[in-house]
């Protein structure tokens, strides 16, 4: 099973630089029409700065910038074996394109888990603090990866 | 395109309007993998995931939870979103039919905001449950 020990372990924060692009093509994936993730304008005459990220954007530094690879590969766990079993992002301020945001990952838990049906798995609960290039909190995620035994 | 919502306006038990997306697509799975910079096989490739189980690709538990974040930013402006969490609860697969519902669960005045916390679930065809959870927003008071 995982390993325990690395409870509390934090690792190195990683950069990312958010994109208008990127927004515009989450909002794409996911079917997304409203003109605030992907217009500048439409954005401003809302009462945004520019376009804002969508709801669940924050997924892209997590998974693109490498945080949740280093974590799984730190963890050794089999990525083909990993389910998402929980997602939750609190906004703190304003994150737009242009702002650099650093997220440190740490690992608040790990736990063994029996399924009704007799199956084990591994649950490990991160959580990443992102601030912007000034240094403020702008967003918290707390993510809940299962790994299926 | 959401309008602004007032604290005065929005009632515990009310609903918000419901959203429904797909049949959900393998092509989208793999516009999902591109944007978010998720590259799980398991959400692209077929013979991968019966490698490992499945009886084929499934979709990412975050483009539902996406599907969710867009519901609630049709009915509320982004900037009054406060926090999403959300646990994921069943496994989609491409052909299903998502619908987003939701109920105000609670209002309150709190350190000078007008919060509203909603509870949120994303349903397939025949109501099995992908994604449950809560959000919580701030609104505008029209005091």
């Amino acid at each position: 099973m995982a390993d325990m020990s690395k409870i509390g372990k934090e690792y190195p924060a990683v950069i990312w630089e958010v994109e208008r692009g990127k927004i515009r093509e989450m909002a794409t994936a996911i079917g997304d029409s409203n003109l605030i993730f992907r217009d500048k304008a439409a954005a401003v005459k809302e009462g945004y700065k520019d376009t804002p990220i969508t709801p669940t954007y924050l997924t892209v530094p997590a998974m693109g910038g490498g945080n949740m690879l280093t974590l799984v590969g730190d963890l050794g766990i089999n990525f083909a074996m990993v389910l998402h079993g929980e997602e939750e992002y609190e906004f703190l301020g304003d994150i737009y394109p242009g702002d650099v945001i650093t997220g440190k990952c740490r690992i608040v838990n790990i736990e063994e888990k029996t399924t009704k049906k007799g199956s084990k798995m591994d649950l490990v609960t991160t959580e990443v603090l992102y601030k912007n290039q000034r240094g403020e909190d702008v967003a918290r995620a707390r993510t809940v990866i299962v790994e299926r035994k | 395109m959401a309008q602004d919502l007032y604290f005065e306006d929005v009632q515990v038990g009310q609903a918000m309007p419901s959203l429904t997306k797909g049949p959900v697509a393998k092509l989208q799975l793999v516009m999902y993998a591109g944007a978010s910079g998720d590259f799980n096989p398991l959400h692209t490739d077929d013979d991968f995931a019966k490698a490992v189980g499945m009886p084929g690709v499934i979709a990412h538990g975050m483009l539902i939870m996406g599907f969710v974040g867009q519901a609630i930013t049709d009915w509320i402006p982004r900037k009054n979103l406060k926090k999403l969490g959300v646990r994921f609860a069943g496994m989609t697969f491409p052909g299903e039919t998502i619908t987003v519902t939701g109920a105000v669960t609670d209002k309150r005045k709190e350190n000078g905001s007008n919060l509203i916390t909603c509870e949120v679930t994303a349903a397939d065809q025949n109501g099995g449950v992908k994604v449950s959870g809560s959000f919580v927003a701030a609104l505008p008071s029209r005091g």
